[in-house]
């Protein structure tokens, strides 16, 4: 009896987990939180600011409801507000700036009325508050034992079409209130991080005599050429240890997948269909998930590493032109409709290469650049719509999608 | 570090004085990280700006520009239908002007491609798409007589439309190749 009870509870633990299975209702058993503003210094507009920024962060590390009342108290209170009485916690906060013009944010989390988090920041500008307000939801998130958000944290780098042949890159956080535009004027695409600790980037540049792979280092501000192609040049994705490249290049016009050594600086070619083959991303250190055009549309395709061997990896859909990996996962863009002549809709779709499921996983509009994060947690998109250029986010094990739209230009690609 | 900051200021003002806007100027912010007691602090970026110029500068004389550009005119792009990249019937006549050219007027310079998409997508699909269109035509000039060694290519994807309506024959218009001569 205890064998089958353990068997029982290794299956369950083993389907727990399955992103393409869909969480359908789960707000109401979550937990409830308000937020309350003892800050000492600043205006209205800039508390105002900082606690949407806050309420927006809580809400999408998804796990809790959210009250979205701006509440003032004092920090040493001894009890919550009455209109917060009910609330499963309560996080209450103070801002205050120093001689220096710093900003110090002091946090404590409080259940039952009891002090059970706290925790103090600072950043030298009150302008990138946004970072705080991540931080203190990690942490948050943390605390409560969920999965990691350590996504949150890291900072987005796209490629924005300003106007014909012109486009900036630019680093953001992840809800695009913060941005730096690192690289600006001619016409600059693909950018790519080059490790994980994101303190240098890849990005074609097409205004050279042909497109160029350039490596710039952060904090040096070095720009090093480092590889070119005729036609063609796209850094597809990095290994975790920053060594090995994945890129597009087309020598001699035909578009395909080599695998380039920075330590030795030599590549590789992949793959060798005279049609298309683009977009490679690791799905683990020997393996590679590509889009190619050998079936007369594109599909997604895996690829050993070494070997010749090629596998189809996705049977739904007529055009699936661009996807991402993660382990056993893979996302994928698909167009849902196929006119010349009106609106088109691509959608994203996940898949599992250990199941059958098939997870639709955006509804309207152009949905594309699927990009897993590093932990698999959650995917970010671009998502075009109604000539609104937004970065999307779906935090798959809570069936949730957060958009941050764009304020002016379009988005071409990016990476976090 | 100030004395850094400024020369490659001065020095970027110098570079800068000479170039067209064109030039990408890299701006790079620092990351620093701060401790407040036993709490563990967010990483910030500080206020430092370094401009960095670009190796490659193009340099033209003036009566080349006029004649190039003159020659360039006389090219019209090549059209392509939704989601192909092989050349319409319709369109073989262009190619052939266009050979002709390549290897009369034309014959002294290079000749660039640019394989150009709708807006359906930004992903390097699309780049692949227009690189393919770009291939095509090269092909087809190779066809007729135009040697393949003067021949680049670069494709853009969607991000270089001529046109930007929701309509139809805004679409057809941005599927194209165009054709630039090089010095």
């Amino acid at each position: 009896m205890k064998v089958l009870f353990f068997i029982f509870m290794l299956v369950s633990l083993l389907f727990a987990n399955d992103a393409t299975i869909q969480v359908i209702k789960k707000v109401d058993s979550l937990p409830s939180i308000a937020v309350e503003d003892a800050s000492i210094n600043y205006d209205d507009t800039f508390r105002t600011r900082f606690f949407k920024s806050l309420i927006a962060d809580l809400n999408v590390i998804s796990i809790f409801n959210v009250d979205r009342h701006h509440r003032v108290t004092h920090y040493n209170a001894a009890n919550v507000l009455v209109e917060n009485k009910d609330m499963d916690y309560v996080l209450r906060y103070s801002m205050s700036e120093n001689d220096d013009g710093e900003l110090k944010i002091t946090i404590k989390l409080i259940n039952s009325n009891e002090e059970v988090f706290s925790k103090t920041y600072k950043v030298s500008k009150k302008n990138i508050y946004m970072f705080i307000s991540h931080a203190i939801s990690y942490d948050v998130n943390e605390y409560m034992g969920e999965s990691s958000v350590e996504w949150m944290k890291r900072k987005v780098i796209f490629s924005r079409i300003v106007s014909p042949h012109e486009s900036e890159i630019v680093i953001a956080d992840y809800t695009l209130s913060y941005q730096h535009v690192i690289i600006k004027g001619g016409f600059n695409v693909f950018p790519k991080w080059a490790n994980r600790s994101q303190d240098a980037f890849y990005y074609t540049a097409l205004d050279a005599s042909s497109p160029t792979l350039k490596h710039v280092d952060i904090s040096t501000s070095k720009v090093t050429n480092v590889i070119s192609s005729d036609g063609m040049m796209v850094c597809s994705d990095v290994s975790d240890d920053g060594k090995t490249l994945l890129l597009t290049m087309a020598k001699e016009g035909q578009p395909d997948i080599y695998t380039y050594s920075t330590l030795t600086q030599t590549y590789k070619r992949e793959t060798f269909y005279a049609g298309i083959d683009v977009n490679a991303q690791f799905m683990n250190r020997d393996t590679i998930v590509f889009v190619s055009s050998r079936l007369g549309y594109p599909n997604i395709f895996s690829k050993k590493l070494n070997t010749n061997e090629i596998e189809q990896r996705v049977y739904y859909g007529r055009s699936n032109s661009a996807c991402s990996a993660y382990g056993e996962y893979i996302v994928y863009k698909a167009r849902e409709t196929s006119n010349a002549f009106s609106d088109n809709t691509f959608n994203l779709h996940l898949i599992s290469t250990k199941t059958d499921f098939i997870r639709r996983l955006t509804a309207v509009g152009i949905n594309e650049f699927p990009r897993f994060s590093k932990d698999g947690d959650a995917i970010i998109f671009i998502k075009n719509y109604k000539s609104q250029s937004s970065i999307g986010i779906i935090r798959l094990n809570h069936n949730k999608n957060y958009l941050f739209p764009l304020k002016y230009g379009k988005l071409q690609s990016m990476d976090w | 570090m100030k004395s850094i900051v400024l020369s490659s200021v001065v020095m970027a003002l110098l570079v800068f004085s000479g170039c067209s806007s064109k030039e990408p100027v890299v701006d790079i912010k620092a990351q620093e990280t701060q401790s407040e007691g036993v709490q563990e602090v967010e990483a910030v970026e500080a206020v430092e700006t370094e401009t960095v110029s670009v190796e490659d500068s193009m340099v033209e004389s003036q009566t080349n520009t006029k004649s190039m550009s003159e020659i360039e005119n006389k090219l019209s792009a090549i059209y392509f239908a939704f989601d192909k990249f092989n050349i319409d019937a319709s369109m073989k006549e262009q190619i052939t002007v266009a050979a002709a050219i390549s290897k009369g007027d034309a014959s002294s310079y290079t000749l660039k491609l640019e394989g150009n998409c709708d807006e359906w997508g930004s992903d390097e699909y699309n780049f692949a798409l227009g690189l393919k269109r770009a291939d095509a035509v090269k092909k087809s000039l190779v066809a007729e007589g135009v040697d393949s060694s003067r021949i680049s290519m670069v494709s853009y994807g969607e991000s270089n439309p001529v046109c930007s309506d929701k309509t139809q024959e805004c679409w057809s218009k941005n599927r194209r190749v165009n054709f630039k001569l090089l010095p």
